[in-house]
């Protein structure tokens, strides 16, 4: 049982740490108590305090993030800051948000065997607990393999696993969907499902909800640090989409989401002509991409979508030219494009926007992308993406928000007529989701052609005008919008 | 698509060694290839130490390349070096000999790190009772190489699609351009891995259990006693002279 009486917490000297890991969420008088065997969801806008609080519940709080911390956090009674790491771990499993960057060991048999090691458990015991979490929670295919060759859902179920093979009465989970598609979203769930048949104590904190609201017992709603409702989980359920949007929060069901109006944008000028692209992997025989004639249209929003290592990323490095090894080419007004041609002819906002900037101050990121520098220009661009007052500031001190927008804000200034997105809005919020697709939707309206690789049915509703939906490196699907069933058709591909 | 330092899948292929084998013959050929006279026959006997292991390990390209590169240049050093006269042939003499004296050493480091799994690795460091503080790190160390790299090639992507490239005495841009970011992206994976990994229980004050099955076999306990007669034998002649 987890108790928390009056418990309020800050990270310490906010602005350099918060640029790390932790923006937000500080925690104000927070009461509550999490008996045994419930599921607990928590949920609310990002920076609301849902990661603080599992990490309270994890003890990461206080013994590895610094804080300020009043009131008492008990664990079966006994408080957080007298039990150490090591003791709490034996209770209380965690799996994090980033499936890149939850692993010890470089294989998957070791990592499950990870936590009993630590823990000094005999040899055949450990054994013995590995093979049975695998079978539970249907492991057994993925065990010794190298984990640089799992996908991002894959790594997931293992990172449940190896908090299992610890055999914990507490499961938390800090946003684990926020890197899956709808194919291993629904695995997750399946796998929830299993530690909840366990009567696991599961807490969990997420933005999707869809695929977990009628698993929870109990659900906790925060708003800026503090708990605003706390309903059960049938209650939960009942909430309309109107009162779930003034919540902030993502819907339940994603039928609701067909009645959204979508673009209606024309084109405006001729196409880009994605011609006959081919693509093999290194040392593999196969091609893994063949797609004979795609057609972009500028002033449009297309959305790329498909399973996880259907080719979705890989096509758009070859349209941006990153692959040399792809062949084909892009034709526009009668004009071929090859890859390196394309390298100046496209722009991608990343997925870890981390990786592409490069300079001290926000300006100087929009003056090396532009073909001739241009101070004015600049400026024009700042104010119009929300940025003036970051102007001088260090693009890696801001907000993930406010760095995506740096991003798109330098795809501007590129003045490149094909800019892409690989996943702009996986861990976003409601809102921030939101302010992506209204950036997106300028952009649009400015004539540039786009195309966004993503998972999120809401966010392609908002936003795209498309579909190409790639299975097995083939284009399976192209689609338009604006009809009822054809959103539909798009929303059953995510259920 | 990753690359990695050691391996991270077991190859059950052929005959397995203990990483303590494959450690001791790693420093004893280091030792008498570099250490010593190579003029001497002495040096050929163990060059053929890689070719062994590869053998037994089933890996036929391996031990193929291996054996092909190191003749070729033995019988090059004895049929043209000393017939070709001037610079070409003190730059034939570089050519041959660098691979000569070099491809046992690297031929049998690949090796290791070919069969060696990091698990494998740790156990054996800690059965040779190195204490915690250096095999932990060591182990980090493996876990983190293939992810700095994937960094790496996501920040070079970056900057492609950009157009930074060098040009017009930008060098110094272009490695702060390249390793602002990156340093960013290791310190917030490496926060984050520690974070996962105290919370299941790393460090505790417990001893540690290690699942891998490692162990000195017959054909380890041969290996060993070349090694160290190939020691001996290295020592006798530094001693005499």
């Amino acid at each position: 049982m987890i108790e928390c009486i009056d418990v309020s917490y800050s990270y310490h000297g906010d602005q350099e740490k918060a640029t790390i890991s932790c923006k937000g969420g500080t925690l104000k008088n927070i009461n509550c108590k999490i008996e045994n065997g419930t599921f607990v969801l928590l949920c609310g806008a990002s920076g609301c305090g849902k990661t603080t609080l599992t990490r309270l519940f994890n003890g990461l709080i206080p013994h590895y993030y610094d804080g300020e911390l009043s009131g008492q956090v008990l664990l079966d009674g006994k408080e957080y800051k007298s039990l150490s790491l090591f003791d709490i771990s034996e209770k209380v499993g965690s799996v994090f948000q980033n499936p890149r960057s939850q692993f010890f060991n470089v294989d998957t048999t070791s990592e499950l065997a990870f936590g009993p090691e630590n823990h000094g458990l005999p040899k055949d015991e450990i054994l013995n607990r590995v093979k049975i979490v695998a079978e539970q929670l249907k492991l057994t295919d993925l065990m010794d393999r190298s984990i640089f060759s799992l996908s991002g859902g894959e790594k997931q179920k293992i990172a449940c696993g190896s908090a299992a093979t610890i055999e914990p009465e507490i499961f938390v989970f800090d946003e684990p969907s926020s890197n899956l598609d709808a194919f291993a979203i629904s695995d997750l769930r399946k796998l929830l499902i299993t530690l909840k048949a366990q009567n696991k104590t599961i807490i969990i904190a997420e933005h999707r909800l869809y695929y977990l609201y009628d698993l929870a017992d109990r659900v906790l709603y925060l708003k800026d640090g503090q708990i605003e409702g706390d309903f059960i989980g049938k209650e939960f359920a009942e909430f309309s989409s109107t009162q779930l949007e003034e919540m902030g929060l993502r819907p339940l069901v994603l039928d609701t989401l067909s009645q959204l109006d979508t673009q209606k944008r024309c084109s405006v000028g001729s196409p880009w002509v994605v011609d006959n692209f081919r693509f093999t992997y290194k040392k593999s025989k196969k091609e893994t991409l063949f797609l004979d004639k795609i057609e972009l249209f500028p002033g449009k929003v297309v959305s790329v979508i498909g399973h996880n290592g259907a080719g979705k990323t890989t096509f758009s490095r070859c349209l941006c030219g990153l692959e040399k090894r792809c062949k084909g080419n892009v034709i526009h007004d009668g004009k071929t494009y090859n890859r390196r041609q394309r390298l100046k002819l496209c722009y991608m906002v990343m997925q870890d926007v981390n990786h592409q900037l490069f300079t001290e101050s926000v300006k100087e990121e929009l003056l090396i992308s532009m073909p001739k520098e241009n101070e004015q220009t600049v400026d024009s661009i700042l104010t119009e993406m929300d940025l003036s007052e970051m102007k001088e500031s260090h693009p890696m001190g801001l907000s993930g928000g406010q760095k995506q927008r740096v991003a798109i804000a330098s795809a501007i200034a590129s003045q490149r007529p094909i800019i892409l997105f690989d996943e702009p809005t996986s861990g976003l919020d409601l809102f921030h989701m939101r302010r992506v697709a209204d950036a997106i939707n300028k952009l649009a309206e400015s004539g540039k052609t786009i195309l966004v690789v993503t998972h999120d049915p809401e966010f392609i509703l908002r936003c795209c005008d498309c579909v190409i939906h790639i299975e097995d490196g083939h284009l399976k699907e192209h689609y338009e919008l604006q009809e009822a069933e054809d959103r539909q058709r798009l929303l059953s591909f995510f259920e | 698509m990753t690359s990695e330092l050691l391996a991270s899948k077991k190859n059950n292929t052929g005959i397995q060694f203990d990483p303590r084998t494959k450690m001791a013959v790693l420093f004893t050929l280091v030792i008498i290839i570099l250490g010593g006279s190579f003029q001497t026959t002495l040096y050929y006997t163990p060059a053929l130490l890689p070719l062994l292991f590869f053998l037994f390990s089933k890996m036929w390209k391996s031990a193929a390349i291996y054996a092909v590169t190191f003749l070729a240049c033995l019988c090059l050093q004895f049929f043209a070096v000393p017939y070709v006269p001037g610079i070409p042939g003190y730059l034939l003499m570089i050519i041959v000999l660098l691979p000569l004296y070099f491809s046992p050493s690297i031929a049998i480091a690949y090796y290791f790190v070919a069969t060696t799994t990091v698990s494998e690795f740790i156990a054996g460091m800690e059965r040779l009772h190195i204490p915690r503080q250096i095999t932990i790190p060591m182990a980090v160390m493996f876990r983190f190489f293939p992810t700095v790299m994937e960094e790496w090639k996501a920040i070079g992507d970056a900057m492609k699609m950009r157009g930074i490239r060098l040009r017009g005495g930008k060098a110094g841009a272009i490695l702060e351009y390249r390793f602002v970011p990156m340093l960013m992206c290791c310190v917030k994976i490496g926060e984050e891995l520690s974070a996962a990994s105290l919370t299941r229980g790393l460090g505790g004050p417990v001893k540690r259990t290690n699942i891998c099955k490692i162990g000195l076999h017959i054909q380890d306990i041969l290996f060993l006693l070349i090694c160290l007669a190939g020691l001996v034998f290295q020592i006798i002649l530094w001693i005499i002279g």
